[in-house]
């Protein structure tokens, strides 16, 4: 799942039809002074102001301001802009018009198993959280779009009378066609509110997430997924990814700051696994990492070096199952001239690696990581015989 | 018995090197179990109407390319399975083509990253038809003693470690493809092996999920238990319990789950495989998942390293209850046939070279002349006359010595146009011809008349010094057993228009301070010669032939120095024309001497 920002989320439902405040989003004082400029609106309404990443509880931080006139727009942007919050620096910031309106509603579509599912409530903002049992959903099997009659029902089953029904279930067919021309995996709009000059729904706020593995048939998705977990991604985490787009195979690395043991487990599955284990027995985790599909070797000597430039590391778990086809003497090979690198650079003093791996060519894998103790290395290393996750019960035992 | 993968299974894989490689995985597996191999044909429309080379035990089997899956079927009856290795942008309309094929019941996808709403559509699809569409991002399906569809179950010794030449009692399905190895090897060291083991891939929404499979395995009787390895995110293991206990099941459950790290984790935070996320609200973490299980009645083991002792237990009750019997091991195993590399490496086989060198040696990271390694050469300060005298004499050449190379060639490496060799490399070039077969067309001019005099004047100027002749002498045994002097005489050049490169040479040469005996000698000729015959000088190729000799260059080698230089002009000569866009030319025909008979009538036939 990639998760989209408000911005471009607004586009992709303005671009199927559903009405959306005027937004701008500016990196700039000076450009969103050009822009109050050039839009009668931001002249004439009242605007909000958000910080346009990737953040939680941005209200509480004061990166939400509302009521402003475009002077106070200006202010408040030029007070988010390069604020630094944790990881994150604020680099851009979203400045829409308030639609003043009374009632609030609800409006989601998410993926299920046998297709999506669309969610619509006649109540919306917090108060649908403390109502879930007044959202009522519209299942839809996959290739399948809702009737015209279906769409009704849901809205008048959540509570719509009159012509507000019928309004809110065209606006739950186009958040439907938005979800699947797009290749969305999650629309949610909370509120939808009415908007009194002319009284259209709009969608106030979006939660978008796509299916990134659809982006090669969407050529017009020309924005940047946004990190999940509520920071940016750190320079080595995207040098990482860099390095994952252009292989066979996959790399993948993520930091915890704060953790001790480091991880370089081969595997998807395994992976997970081996920080169950590290989080079983107390041990604090530094990273997720994993490679796998037969990776080129060098690919795997990028991500064994960010690993060793983990800062306070004990242990390395360089982990791994038994592989079906990714050759363990060449991704070894690649670790190997990682941890020689590292090395070099003056790191891995007094980190102890633990290894664990089966597959093609386990034995001449496995030999080469022992060789890694005449070179000085603090180094254990065991073949298929030892249990999975028995490395880390040796690396954490006190 | 098994599941899915069995004796009647006959395979199509859709796709190119990846499917390649998954049917040699496959051929290993079939020369394990001494079946014939089950691929059958392999549909990629780039190279349809060619074969796929798969090696089967020593020998080498060609499998047919189709453009479609009908073609495929159609030649070959019998497919009943086919396995998509085809990119994401174009699996779904890949593994759809094989869906509608009315002889597929069961397609199985390897793509990583086919998008959700491609996956469900497939999905859905075959459960319309009634048929079986596993994946995307599936290693394969694997039955023991049987069928391996797709790579599942690793190199051929990890297949005979796991005893996968025959059935055991366990049925395995996992999101995991590496893990899916590692749990066939725990059933096969803690228990008696598997029957089949499924990868089902790691998306979100897997085409069939373990539900599916729960069932056909509750309806094979040889699968005793069923082990479940999943991993936060979904609802597929939740629906697995719900499954399990609804009612009494014949078959034991046995289950682990992966994800307890992320209740200490940054939200959100993104694992190996698509489907490993939890949901907003908590649903679908490993801890609700576990226990939806522990509920439904079947065993899970605390940790992952705790199933292998819960696999050994269960089988240990099965055993004692007289529903599995120990399993009795063949006494031989086929052996894969080792490459010869292989072999070599396990001093099990002696190969005479077919060539030797002794001079390059390329296997390191870069190359090493006579064991110098390029680089370094490079780096201390050696240039290109240093490589000839290494790759041509096998030894370090002084710097006096490389200036001496230098020069000859800075001297011969042009001369004009119309030489024979620049001129054939030109009319080539107005030809059209490309490059090297233009240069080549002017270095096959360098012979007895152009160029090609420095070995045979290097030759037997040495054979007068090496045999203490007086120019007279040897000039006497030239005329009764040679011929003409090679490296004596010149077309155009004589003694009043002397050949400036000679003197260029011979001046430099003779200025240093080394022994010149060949050069001297050759120049002792030439008082005697160039009195008799104005142009009878000490020409090019003989003063080359005689300064390369007294450097010690073997005689072989000399004609070498000048194909060489030459070769530097000629090239040149086709840039020059090529740069020009030169076009075809002709000989006029007034530079020809029309001798060959006037026009006649030609006589009947007899």
């Amino acid at each position: 799942m990639a998760k989209v920002l408000e911005g471009p989320g607004m586009g992709l439902m303005k671009k199927w039809g559903i009405h959306v405040p005027n937004y701008v989003v500016v990196t700039s004082v000076d450009e969103l002074t050009k822009l109050g400029q050039a839009n009668d609106w931001m002249k004439t309404s009242k605007l909000v102001a958000k910080a346009h990443e990737a953040l939680g509880s941005r209200f509480k931080l004061g990166l939400v301001k509302v009521g402003l006139d475009l002077n106070g727009a200006i202010a408040a942007t030029k007070e988010m802009i390069g604020r630094q919050v944790g990881s994150i620096t604020v680099s851009q910031v979203i400045v829409s018009e308030m639609v003043p309106h009374k009632e609030e509603y609800y409006c989601a579509v998410k993926s299920t198993r046998e297709g999506s599912e669309i969610l619509v409530a006649n109540c919306g903002g917090i108060e649908v959280e403390s109502n879930w049992d007044r959202v009522k959903r519209l299942c839809l099997e996959v290739g399948q779009a809702p009737s015209a009659g279906q769409l009704e029902k849901l809205s008048k089953d959540a509570g719509f009378t009159g012509p507000l029904a019928k309004k809110m279930a065209d606006f739950a067919g186009k958040m439907f066609t938005c979800f699947d021309s797009e290749d969305a995996q999650y629309l949610e709009v909370n509120p939808v509110v009415t908007r009194e000059s002319d009284g259209e729904l709009v969608a106030l706020d979006a939660v978008t997430l796509l299916d990134g593995d659809a982006k090669f048939r969407h050529p017009d998705w020309n924005f940047q997924f946004a990190a999940e977990f509520g920071r940016s991604y750190s320079k080595d985490e995207m040098e990482v990814m860099a390095v994952d787009s252009k292989i066979k195979g996959s790399v993948k690395f993520i930091e915890i700051p704060g953790g001790d043991t480091a991880m370089l487990p081969a595997g998807g599955g395994a992976s997970v696994y081996y920080s169950d284990a590290v989080v079983a027995r107390g041990g604090k985790l530094a990273n997720y990492a994993e490679y796998s599909g037969d990776p080129p070797d060098w690919a795997v000597e990028v991500l064994t070096e960010k690993v060793c430039s983990l800062p306070g590391i004990k242990n390395i778990i360089v982990g791994g199952a038994i592989a079906n086809f990714t050759d363990v003497k060449k991704t070894f090979g690649g670790i190997i001239n990682g941890f020689r690198k590292a090395k070099g650079d003056g790191k891995l003093k007094g980190v102890k690696i633990w290894v664990r791996r089966g597959g093609p060519r386990e034995k001449e894998g496995l030999d080469a990581m022992r060789a890694l103790k005449d070179e000085g290395f603090d180094i254990n290393v065991f073949d298929r015989n030892t249990p999975l996750t028995d490395i880390v019960d040796k690396a954490l035992q006190k | 018995m098994s599941i899915l993968a069995n004796k009647d299974t006959r395979v199509v894989i859709q796709g190119g090197a990846a499917g390649v490689n998954a049917a040699r995985r496959m051929a290993e597996f079939c020369y394990l179990i001494k079946r014939p191999l089950t691929v059958e044909a392999f549909v990629y429309p780039p190279d349809a109407g060619k074969t796929n080379e798969v090696p089967y035990g020593s020998g080498l089997i060609a499998i047919p390319i189709y453009k479609t899956i009908a073609e495929a079927t159609k030649n070959h009856p019998a497919i009943n399975t086919s396995l998509v290795y085809i990119g994401a942008d174009r699996a779904m309309k890949g593994g759809m083509e094989a869906l509608d094929d009315p002889n597929i019941k069961v397609v199985s996808m390897i793509t990583e990253g086919v998008p959700e709403k491609d996956a469900k559509l497939l999905g859905a699809h075959a459960r319309k038809l009634g048929k079986v569409f596993n994946g995307p991002s599936s290693i394969g399906i694997i039955s023991a003693g049987a069928c391996r569809l797709g790579v599942i179950g690793g190199a051929f010794d990890n297949l005979v470690l796991s005893k996968l030449y025959r059935e055991g009692s366990f049925g395995v399905i996992t999101k995991s493809g590496g893990l899916s190895n590692e749990i066939i090897w725990i059933c096969s060291q803690f228990a008696d092996g598997i029957t089949t083991a499924i990868g089902i891939g790691g998306d979100a929404y897997p085409g069939t999920d373990y539900v599916s499979y729960l069932e056909m395995f509750e309806n094979d009787p040889q699968t005793k238990a069923v082990v479940i390895v999943g991993e936060m995110g979904g609802d597929l293991e939740e629906r697995a319990a719900e499954w399990y206990g609804a009612k009494k099941r014949r078959v034991k459950l046995i289950g682990v789950v992966s994800g307890f790290c992320q209740e200490s984790l940054p939200k959100g935070m993104k694992f190996g495989h698509a489907g490993a996320k939890e949901g907003m609200k908590g649903e679908g973490s490993a801890r609700s998942k576990s226990d939806a299980l522990k509920k439904s009645g079947a065993i899970v083991p605390p940790t992952f390293g705790a199933l292998g002792p819960a696999i050994k237990e269960t089988y240990q009750e099965l055993l004692k209850s007289g529903q599995v019997k120990e399993p009795v091991e063949p006494a031989v195993l086929p052996r894969l046939p080792k490459s010869v590399e292989e072999a070599m490496k396990a001093d099990e086989v002696m190969v005479a070279p077919l060539i030797r060198t002794t001079i390059s040696d390329d296997r390191g990271d870069e190359p090493c002349y006579v064991g110098y390694p390029a680089s370094e050469l490079i780096n201390k300060g050696y240039e290109i006359p240093h490589v000839i005298g290494l790759l041509w004499d096998k030894r370090l050449i002084s710097k006096q010595e490389a200036e001496i190379i230098k020069r000859i060639m800075m001297l011969s490496a042009d001369h004009g146009p119309c030489v024979s060799g620049a001129y054939a490399t030109i009319l080539a070039a107005c030809a059209g011809i490309g490059l090297s077969q233009a240069v080549a067309a002017g270095l096959i001019m360098i012979g007895p008349r152009f160029g090609g005099a420095v070995t045979d004047a290097g030759r037997w100027f040495k054979y007068a010094v090496d045999n203490k002749m007086n120019v007279d002498e040897f000039l006497a045994y030239m005329k009764k057993n040679v011929g003409p002097v090679p490296g004596i005489g010149h077309r155009v050049k004589s003694l009043r228009n002397p050949d400036k490169r000679v003197k260029e040479l011979v001046g430099y040469v003779k200025s240093l301070d080394i022994k010149t005996p060949c050069l001297d000698f050759a120049l002792a000729v030439e008082q005697v010669t160039a009195v008799k015959k104005d142009n009878l000088i000490l020409n090019v190729d003989g003063t080359m032939a005689a300064v390369l000799v007294d450097m010690g260059f073997p005689v072989d080698s000399l004609n070498g120095f000048f194909i060489l230089s030459r070769t530097i002009g000629l090239i040149g000569h086709w840039v020059d024309q090529k740069r020009q866009d030169s076009r075809l030319i002709r000989l006029f025909d007034y530079l020809v001497n029309y001798a060959a008979p006037k026009r006649r009538e030609v006589p009947p036939l007899k």
